[in-house]
């Protein structure tokens, strides 16, 4: 570890390091979810937090979130918001229970994502890592993904950056599968207690929490740092440890820090033919692929996009 | 979140797609080019193929979730039942995790044209496997 980072860990709240309010914006607040929000909210720098998660809390939830079992037929994200201002009551939390993908709620959304200073994705299905990564690109934010391999073997943390690669030019290269299973009905939310059908991870707490911690470390680590002009004062030693955070952080105009990696593999398991050792990480740099048919800038009719639809399907209309 | 109810799909449609299948019927036999229908919130793109001996009518369905997901492909033509053809003669094009690059899809790098291209490679294998028995590609994996 890295002697500066350990330094600022465990600093309590500076005042130098707060002189801008940092807004979260995360999507998902399932069992992996759950852990990277309540390890990236307790960052001192970070002021507010916007939650989307349209699910309910279910039973078979329990073994593997943080929530107790008393809190089953709560929608998650209240519940999550509640936890937060236990812990943070200092902390804005905006909790919105919506499927991101909800094609009636996308200018909502990106006004959200307008309005954060980086964005934590913590879903399990394709479209809604997409929409996500539309938004971000969109609005011109760093965002962080993590993913549960089955079985809890390991995982992936990516980091993405405005101008950077886009999710779709990291899984074209990681050779990422679609999910092709029929969409299942959106929750009930008149009946909060009713049966919710919903992707799950067969993995276990220990995993899902290790590959969220690490992904709360990948966020945290994308936050602009204050630089310092006289050090930070431990509170431990009481000492003064000089310029312990500007030879390794960006100055306060600088923006996000660009990471130099794109994404982490990170084994937790030996599995012959897809990890030779446990506990070791690897680190990829994805480049932006030029020819990526998600983020590659292509020219667009000018004018109402609706009406241009409407012209090209007029045009290719059968005879 | 479709290709006709949200800003990115609008814009994947009218700088991607649209231009590909315009590029495509350019200079095309009309009865061979692609009809491009508004269904619901489903874009069905109907054209006609003749890979061999044989004229084919099929229809590619870009579901809601496109591109995320593949299209899928339907032989509106009766065919004999053959391997890799589903229920309602859908084809089976696509195999997730498939080692062949162009037998798994890519949303960054496909566009529904390709789909097209991919259903013509599909009717050729089927004329030679109607013709020897014999399937000409080897199964994806």
């Amino acid at each position: 570890m890295n002697g500066n980072h350990a330094s600022v860990s465990e600093s309590t709240p500076d005042s130098r390091l707060q002189t801008h309010p940092m807004h979260v914006f995360q999507v998902g607040a399932g069992s992996g979810g759950i852990v990277v929000l309540d390890l990236v909210a307790r960052d001192p720098r970070v002021t507010r937090v916007t939650l989307v998660e349209p699910d309910v809390y279910a039973p078979h939830n329990v073994h593997r979130h943080l929530f107790p079992a008393s809190a089953v037929g709560g929608l998650k994200a209240d519940l999550a918001a509640e936890w937060l201002r236990d812990r943070r009551p200092d902390l804005e939390v905006v909790a919105v229970v919506a499927d991101l993908t909800d094609a009636a709620r996308q200018e909502e959304f990106a006004r959200l994502a307008a309005a954060c200073d980086v964005g934590v994705c913590a879903v399990d299905n394709e479209p809604a890592k997409y929409a996500f990564d539309a938004l971000m690109r969109a609005a011109g934010k760093p965002w962080t993904l993590g993913e549960v391999l089955s079985g809890g073997i390991g995982g992936w943390v990516h980091r993405f950056v405005p101008g950077g690669p886009c999710y779709g030019c990291v899984a074209s290269h990681l050779q990422r599968t679609v999910t092709e299973e029929p969409t299942p009905p959106p929750p009930d939310y008149a009946n909060p207690g009713g049966a919710v059908p919903e992707t799950t991870i067969p993995a276990g707490r220990a995993s899902i929490s290790a590959v969220a911690s690490l992904h709360a470390v990948a966020t945290l680590e994308l936050l602009p740092v204050r630089s310092l002009e006289s050090g930070v004062r431990s509170p431990k030693s009481g000492t003064t440890i000089q310029n312990t955070i500007t030879d390794s952080a960006p100055t306060p105009d600088s923006g996000p820090q660009t990471p130099d990696s794109t994404s982490i593999l990170l084994a937790l398991a030996r599995v012959p033919g897809v990890f030779e050792e446990a506990f070791r990480t690897y680190r990829f740099r994805v480049a932006k692929s030029p020819g990526c048919l998600v983020c590659a800038a292509a020219p667009l009719p000018a004018g109402d996009l609706d009406v241009a639809v409407g012209e090209a399907l007029d045009r290719l209309a059968p005879q | 979140m479709g290709l006709l109810d949200s800003e990115a799909g609008k814009r994947r449609l009218l700088s991607v797609e649209i231009p590909a299948i315009e590029a495509y019927n350019d200079g095309r036999d009309p009865d061979y080019r692609i009809a491009v229908a508004r269904v619901g919130g489903v874009l069905v793109l109907s054209y006609r193929l003749k890979p061999c001996q044989n004229v084919y009518r099929l229809e590619t369905r870009l579901l809601s979730s496109f591109p995320i997901v593949p299209p899928e492909t339907r032989i509106l033509t009766p065919l004999k039942h053959c391997p890799h053809l589903l229920e309602g003669q859908t084809v089976c094009m696509w195999r997730q995790g498939s080692t062949r690059a162009s037998s798994r899809w890519d949303p960054s790098q496909f566009t529904s044209v390709f789909a097209v291209l991919a259903a013509w490679r599909w009717l050729a294998c089927y004329e030679v496997w109607h013709e020897t028995g014999e399937w000409p590609l080897p199964e994806a994996k």
